[in-house]
């Protein structure tokens, strides 16, 4: 037993219960709100510095169900950053949440426990249980505006569609584990190629890959993303964007290739079809979207879609490639929803119009969106060209070492899939300098920590994009130490 | 007649099925939860299956899992489902139109 494996996850417990217990206990004016959100922010990066540092311990705990090695320790790091963005973001955003923002930090924390436990589980159980934290404390996140319509309505929907996802996984879960007779990813491995031709455990493995299809909205599992992404809170959105789906990933890493790589080897044909269809999905139908936070929903799936492009290329360097595309993704795509959240806070609605004559009104909001977006189609040298550039990478290298056809197939449709994206995501881009009808020409009031989060999503897509050795190295660490 | 893990597990198939289908079907936002609810325990009942006729413990442990955060779940989507109910009068499916192209 060494549970001192677990501090982390035991810290930012009480952290979540400590904030929501903080509005019994202060009499909270909005000033001292946006205390204890930074509060919140600077225990988080405490925990990040001392906790997730160089030399941070390695092991296994709890008979092995929960492994802290250098991928959780990579991906622990991003959810970390990725809920002090969120936090930043939910505090610039306290207007528009009536009824206890301070249970809104709280939710966010307690998602990031269920992230963090989701980066160590290398086990079935660990994996439901922590995949549920997340999940139900989105379906409150997402609903959270409960005088609006909108909010409510996203709330259903993720509420049913992700109860069934739930519902599938378990009962892959029990088929797998009825028949190989173990719940634990590092066993599961040994005896998993006796099992390659059971119709039982293949079909736990599909229902499996149902419940974290779900979470990464993946084709066919996408359905949900864009209404929940066009009606929940901003804030929530964007950790639904970042957080949720990177824990989809690093589950879907670890039952790919800890737990059944056996089985994936077979699938990769599978896995091919998987992708290309959720890149071509998520590309076409962003297209005509006029509502901006619908927009980014749609493109998020195809986001995952390149992202499954590493997945599919079954190799170190593929999953080395997913670990650095979040990495960028995230401070893109928080950046594209500070500005959401900072235009349209007292708009009736969230239309790419709104952004008209942005660069008027604020030169630096301005700024932020269009290069979160020419970083999001993919453009030097921005992250997510250089994300874009190793994931292909790893798809051809895994083609031209394999006889398998359908990977040169494959990266012809995500270049396909890039190129459309650049009609939609220049669409944004042209509304904010180019818009004819500028009704609206006042300049949007910044606080200092709204312009504090713009700029640190602007540094850090420079970062990764420019300086990308520092991450790759870690992610080539944790890909290769990981096999 | 012998009951053995075949009979169980056609029974759950059986189970799940029938919630898919509740679910595919239904229009009423409750009873599509309860189908839900059938789904999950078509997997207890293969969990349960399976841990008495394979002697280990493990699935049994699973169960509980299972059964505690299905709790946490419908307490959440109940209150969602209320909190919607009230603003629209209405738990149909049909009525969740807001949000589209």
């Amino acid at each position: 037993m060494n549970a001192s494996l677990m501090f982390l996850e035991i810290w930012v417990v009480a952290l979540g219960i400590v904030m929501m217990l903080a509005d019994f206990f202060f009499c909270v004016t909005p000033e001292r709100k946006r205390f204890l959100a930074y509060l919140g922010i600077a225990v988080l990066g405490v925990l990040f510095l001392e906790l997730l540092g160089p030399d941070a311990p390695t092991g296994t705990a709890f008979h092995g169900a929960f492994v802290e090695d250098s991928m959780a320790i990579f991906f622990k790091r991003f959810f970390i950053i990725a809920a002090i963005l969120v936090l930043f973001l939910s505090s610039e955003f306290s207007d528009s949440v009536p009824g206890g923002i301070l249970e809104f930090y709280s939710l966010i924390i307690f998602a990031l426990a269920g992230m963090l436990f989701a980066a160590s589980s290398n086990d079935f159980v660990m994996l439901f249980v922590s995949i549920e934290l997340i999940t139900v404390t989105f379906y409150v996140l997402v609903s959270y505006q409960r005088a609006r319509l909108l909010s409510l309505e996203a709330g259903v929907k993720y509420l049913i569609i992700g109860a069934l996802s739930s519902a599938f996984m378990v009962f892959g879960i029990a088929l797998i584990w009825g028949t190989a007779g173990t719940m634990n990813f590092t066993e599961l491995a040994q005896v998993a190629p006796q099992f390659l031709d059971n119709k039982i455990f293949l079909t736990g493995v599909i229902f499996l890959f149902a419940g974290l299809g779900f979470k990464i909205a993946a084709v066919p599992f996408q359905i949900w993303a864009p209404d929940v992404y066009q009606g929940a809170p901003t804030p929530a959105t964007a950790f639904l964007a970042v957080g949720s789906k990177a824990a989809g990933f690093v589950l879907l890493l670890r039952v790919l290739f800890t737990a059944i790589p056996a089985v994936t080897a077979r699938w990769a044909d599978f896995l091919i079809i998987v992708s290309a269809l959720t890149i071509l999905y998520g590309n076409l139908c962003a297209l005509p979207q006029r509502n901006l936070k619908r927009l980014l929903g749609y493109s998020s799936i195809s986001h995952a879609g390149y992202m499954l492009l590493g997945v599919a290329a079954i190799s170190a360097s593929g999953q080395s490639a997913v670990m650095y595309y979040l990495a960028g993704y995230l401070f893109t795509v928080v950046a594209a929803f500070t500005v959401i959240a900072l235009v349209m806070q007292h708009l009736d609605h969230e239309d790419v119009s709104a952004l008209a004559g942005l660069n008027q009104r604020s030169p630096l909001l301005a700024t932020t969106m269009t290069l979160s977006m020419v970083s999001l189609a993919g453009i030097p040298p921005l992250a997510g060209f250089f994300g874009k550039f190793l994931l292909l990478k790893a798809v051809i290298e895994q083609g031209l070492s394999t006889p398998n056809h359908g990977y040169y197939c494959l990266t012809f449709v995500a270049l396909a899939g890039i190129l459309i994206s650049f009609y939609y995501y220049f669409g944004v881009i042209r509304a904010i300098y180019w818009s004819k009808d500028t009704r609206d020409l006042s300049p949007i009031p910044l606080s200092g920590g709204a312009k504090f989060l713009a700029l640190l999503c602007i540094a850090g897509m420079f970062w990764i994009g420019i300086f990308p050795n520092t991450v790759l190295n870690l992610a080539n660490a944790a890909a290769f130490g990981f096999k | 007649m012998h009951v053995g893990l075949e009979q169980y597990l056609t029974v759950s198939f059986l189970l799940f099925a029938l919630g898919l289908l509740g679910v595919i079907m239904r229009r009423n936002l409750l009873v599509i939860y309860m189908s839900l609810e059938l789904m999950l325990n078509a997997a207890n009942l293969a969990l349960v299956a399976f841990s008495r006729f394979n002697n280990k413990l493990d699935g049994q442990v699973l169960v509980f899992f299972i059964i505690t955060v299905a709790a946490a779940e419908v307490s959440v989507g109940l209150a969602l489902i209320v909190a919607l109910y009230r603003r629209r009068q209405s738990a149909h499916v049909e009525d969740l139109t807001g949000l589209k192209l």
